[in-house]
């Protein structure tokens, strides 16, 4: 079984298309054991339930927004040390900070290429294959 | 009746996308085989347009290609624009023009540009209450983001060559950003 396989993976953003196209990229990177979220509230509460290693969020949400998320992450004892990559539709340097701040491991800007975005989670887990 | 000599025109050109909730705005835009999303949130008093054009043709949302993720992106973007100013998602509603076949090399593009906004839209849940899209000739567009109404004319001759060479001008090539953002 490969890293990925093993990896479970949150994919939280309210388009459905973002969903899509990320599913499809992390199938693509051999990734098995996908979930999706539609927004911060219902992927904090997914966390909590049930734990994943790699949360994979948006930063502009209704809701909770990605930060409420990562921050609901890093307060939970049982999901601190996960693993978080925010996605941003707008680079901006101040979200970037903050993100950093809460402990985020990576913010990628959308849109951004598989290759990036392998790239992205190999930083935290190492090499996928 | 709308005094049009109180309007305040704002131009939408390719790869970009704005966002109102002045009531004396009206935004334009010229298309040829490139797409306008225009979107408004009828009850917050807001709307918007963005104008891309996704190049090569038969690039599925599933194929999860570049130019379907700078497609997504651009929406995106909109419909971000729209809830920052107090639009609520399931209140959207759009209307879609473009996606001319203005010459014979650029073959299907425009129609795939059409189908791919269709296909977003239906997909996110937004409703399409308008759309003209298709057709040989390029679009000169008005959208008044406030009250939705959309006014457009058929650009023929020059105006026509004038589009299509606007589209043809070099703009940044749309690919996934890499370098927006540093990594820390």
């Amino acid at each position: 079984m490969s890293l990925a396989e093993k990896i479970k993976v949150l994919i939280v953003d309210d388009q459905v298309t973002s969903r899509l196209l990320l599913g499809d990229a992390l199938q693509q990177l051999g990734f098995k054991q996908i979930t999706v979220a539609g927004d911060g509230e219902q992927g904090a509460k997914i966390m909590a339930a049930q734990p994943h290693h790699l949360v994979i969020s948006d930063f502009n949400m209704p809701k909770m927004d990605g930060l409420g998320l990562l921050a609901a992450v890093r307060n939970n004892p049982a999901t601190k040390k996960a693993a978080f990559i925010m996605l941003t539709a707008q680079g901006d340097r101040a979200l970037v900070t903050k993100a950093a701040a809460l402990g985020a491991n990576n913010v990628l800007a959308k849109p951004f290429t598989i290759e990036k975005m392998k790239a992205a989670i190999e930083a935290v887990f190492g090499a996928l294959k | 009746m709308i005094t049009e000599a109180a309007t305040r025109r704002v131009h939408v050109i390719q790869g970009e996308w704005k966002v109102v909730n002045d009531p004396d705005v009206v935004l334009s835009t010229i298309l040829g085989s490139c797409v306008a999303a225009c979107m408004r949130d009828p009850v917050a008093g807001v709307g918007g347009m963005n104008h891309f054009l996704l190049p090569g043709s038969a690039d599925a949302i599933s194929s999860g290609g570049d130019a379907t993720r700078y497609g997504v992106h651009l929406m995106e973007l909109l419909i971000n624009g729209l809830l920052k100013k107090g639009a609520r998602r399931e209140r959207l509603e759009a209307k879609i023009f473009g996606g001319a076949k203005t010459i014979a090399r650029f073959s299907n593009v425009g129609e795939q540009n059409a189908l791919f906004a269709r296909q977003f839209l239906m997909d996110e849940g937004i409703q399409v209450v308008g759309e003209s899209t298709g057709g040989d000739h390029g679009r000169k567009l008005e959208y008044w983001p406030l009250s939705g109404r959309a006014r457009q004319y058929a650009l023929t001759g020059v105006e026509a060559q004038k589009a299509v060479a606007q589209e043809q001008r070099p703009r940044p090539v749309p690919k996934p950003v890499d370098n927006a953002i540093e990594f820390f």
